[in-house]
């Protein structure tokens, strides 16, 4: 592999202390071994970084890694990584993202940033083509993210910008790096860390290109990838027409839509209320997609006539949709939209904000908060709260600093830590792992906490994609799920979506990544680099000192009350043995010195 | 018996939901519904009718018909059912 191959050749390293801007090469060894976006973003940080390290002091670093499909003619290649030790969690951190920014940063000049130490005011970084500078952002300090893309966009014209609100300027541990003003790096808390280096934004305009390493060949496995997508119902009209909250009614019709912080069962009667149908007659103006995206998921929305709600902005996604919704028993779409735009507009994550509402709101009905903490009642279903906290979460106000600390520190502080829904203590998304078992072994075994896009186990467990499994039995799910967490970390470290996924497989995505850098490996081969990730991310997080691979008890030991999955628990020790197994993990779930050795890693 | 419609599924039969007799498995409720609404025909059921269509989702009682006993599966009065073109998110 060679520079010029889907790669600039180029890193910057930033070190904010100094004030200093390096350009070195990007080191092609480690992008041949690790891909491009996650898997190199992960593997420079090791190189780097103490797993020991206080993620919001001057010794972490952060990281934008883009994928050597980033920016091309790949399907839906608007993606790039930002990658740190999460404030959140305590383990690996690495977030992804879509919109513009990813391919101009390589259009300028570089693959990647790798930010150091702390800037002794705020600054922010000014990428124009070759010309790198560090910039005041005294003035930009205190304001959200759209004013400050905004004002950016009129200071250096053409321009795209990533940018933290005031949430991450505060270090509050569920903070998003923002691109493009509504997309985001959402979860881990990778804004914050960027708030703790005193870096309020990167700015980039590029006039490059990217060049492949086999124009031909790329072209004809980027076209065949694109008229795939075109033709699958999913990616060529589904997702476009009602977005991806068109789930909020099929989940909720298996039984695995969690209510009310899970309290409540998983199936709900006000469920279509909220639905991506819903939203379509309520709120949508139009769809819309990202760099090189045949898909346009995205909803533009607006909200009107409902006074202080008013707004215009973009979402929300199936899982903020469900955090606002279902899981807080509030049913008023108008407020769940809301909800999420103050997200966007102040760079926090919706799915961690929303359960984390939906847990206070259990504990204050079971009376473990008492409302003078709060300052109003805070019941579920109460929409006007729900909004009110998640201001003031923005704002920093009162009790919605204890919002901002997320689930489990708010749970502990209030002595139920058992009611977090959270794993490794970040707060699991919009499917119940008790109805749908697969993904409940997901989210426990995840390298970055609870989370559903480390192996999106709905589409073969709900969607029957690729293939149609059970949601109710466990068998199989450890080695399917092993695939598809080794895929995802492939998918998102090319640079392209993963909701390409749904429409595409390995043969596509190898086929692609192949002639864009010269590579002669089988589609095995290039598989075998996302296990390598996999493997690195769990080595990080074993010397950062992760917690267990777990459920909250609320999975394990409550059965559901109610709908197709009724009486059932996560059966999660007998999925775990056999995911262990499938990736040559010991049974306590440690990679053995075998598998290192058959992934080359070293770490 | 109730059959809900789901994501584009509601603007061909123009209503989230309806009541129908119940017929006596999947396939018979496939060709009630297409007769209601002809444009069904082709999106749920295969071409020579069958089986149900490789991108519709259907569940009884929300259990996919895949893991009861397909387009076979019995139906009562009690049952409900619900039909989706094939569709995701996350």
């Amino acid at each position: 592999m060679t520079r010029g191959n889907g790669w600039i050749g180029t890193i910057l390293r930033v070190n904010l202390t100094e004030g200093t801007i390096k350009k070195e090469p990007l080191n092609m060894q480690d992008a041949q071994d690790y891909v491009g976006a996650r898997g190199l973003g992960t593997k420079y940080y090791c190189n780097e970084v103490d797993p020991k390290v206080d993620p919001l002091s001057p010794e972490n670093k952060l990281i934008f890694m883009t994928g050597p499909l980033t920016g091309t003619a790949a399907c839906s290649s608007g993606r790039y990584e930002v990658v740190s030790k999460s404030p959140l969690t305590g383990i690996i951190g690495a977030a992804n993202s879509g919109g513009h920014f990813g391919p101009e940063l390589k259009y300028a000049g570089y693959d990647g940033i790798i930010f150091e130490g702390k800037a002794e005011k705020p600054v922010y970084l000014n990428i124009d083509d070759e010309k790198v500078e560090l910039l005041d952002a005294t003035e930009l300090w205190g304001q959200g993210v759209h004013p400050v893309t905004e004002a950016l966009e009129a200071k250096h014209g053409k321009v795209h910008v990533a940018t933290i609100g005031t949430p991450g300027e505060r270090g509050m541990l569920y903070a998003t790096v923002m691109n493009d003003k509504n997309r985001a790096a959402g979860r881990g808390g990778m804004g914050a860390v960027m708030g703790s280096k005193n870096l309020k934004a990167v700015v980039v305009r590029g006039t490059g290109g990217v060049k492949v390493a086999r124009p031909e060949g790329f072209m004809r496995e980027a076209t065949k990838a694109r008229t795939m997508l075109r033709e699958h119902p999913v990616t060529g009209a589904g997702l476009a027409a009602l977005g991806t909250e068109v789930l909020v009614n099929i989940v909720n019709e298996v039984g695995g839509l969690p209510l009310r912080n899970g309290r409540d069962g998983s199936y709900w009667d006000k469920a279509d209320d909220t639905s991506g149908e819903r939203l379509v007659e309520t709120h949508l103006i139009k769809n819309q997609g990202c760099f090189g995206c045949t898909i346009a998921c995205g909803r533009v929305t607006k909200i009107e006539g409902r006074g202080e709600l008013d707004g215009f902005g973009e979402g929300p996604e199936y899982e903020a949709g469900w955090s606002y919704g279902a899981a807080c028993g509030v049913n008023d779409i108008g407020a769940i939209v809301k909800a999420n735009f103050i997200c966007n507009e102040q760079g926090m994550d919706p799915i961690t904000l929303g359960s984390t509402v939906a847990c206070a709101m259990e504990l204050f009905e079971m009376g473990a908060i008492p409302e003078s903490d709060i300052g109003f009642p805070l019941r579920f279903g109460d929409a006007m709260a729900m909004v009110k906290l998640t201001q003031m979460c923005a704002d920093g106000e009162g009790f919605g600093n204890i919002i901002g600390l997320g689930s489990y520190r708010l749970a502990e502080k209030y002595g139920h830590p058992e009611l977090s829904m959270s794993v490794k203590k970040q707060e699991m998304p919009a499917y119940d792992g008790r109805a749908i078992q697969g993904i409940g072994l997901e989210y426990a075994t995840s390298n970055r906490g609870g989370c559903h896009v480390r192996g999106y186990m709905i589409s073969p467990e709900v969607l029957g994609i690729p293939i149609k499994m059970d949601p109710l039995v466990t068998e199989g799910k450890g080695a399917l799920l092993k695939t598809f967490q080794d895929l995802t970390a492939l998918c998102d470290s090319t640079g392209i979506c993963l909701f390409t996924t749904f429409g595409i497989g390995l043969p596509e995505i190898a086929g692609q990544y192949r002639e864009a850098v010269g590579s002669d490996e089988t589609d095995e081969e290039i598989l075998l680099k996302g296990e390598r990730i996999w493997n690195l991310e769990k080595r990080f997080n074993i010397e950062a000192g992760v917690e267990k691979d777990t459920l909250p008890p609320r999975l394990l030991r409550e059965a559901l009350p109610s709908g197709p999955a009724k009486g059932k628990v996560s059966e999660l020790q007998t999925m775990l043995a056999d995911y262990y197994e499938a990736r040559n993990w010991t049974s306590d779930g440690i990679p053995t010195q075998e598998k290192l050795d058959e992934l080359s890693l070293t770490y | 018996m109730l059959v809900k419609f789901f994501a584009t599924y509601r603007q061909i039969a123009g209503c989230k939901s309806c009541d129908v007799e119940a017929p006596q498995d999947v396939l018979a409720l496939m060709g009630v519904l297409s007769e209601r609404w002809p444009e069904f025909r082709n999106l749920i059921l295969n071409r020579d009718g069958t089986d149900k269509g490789d991108d519709v989702i259907i569940m009884v009682n929300g259990r996919h018909i895949e893991h009861l006993d397909g387009v076979a599966t019995q139906l009562t009065e009690e049952d409900y059912v619900a039909i989706t073109p094939l569709v995701a998110g996350g």
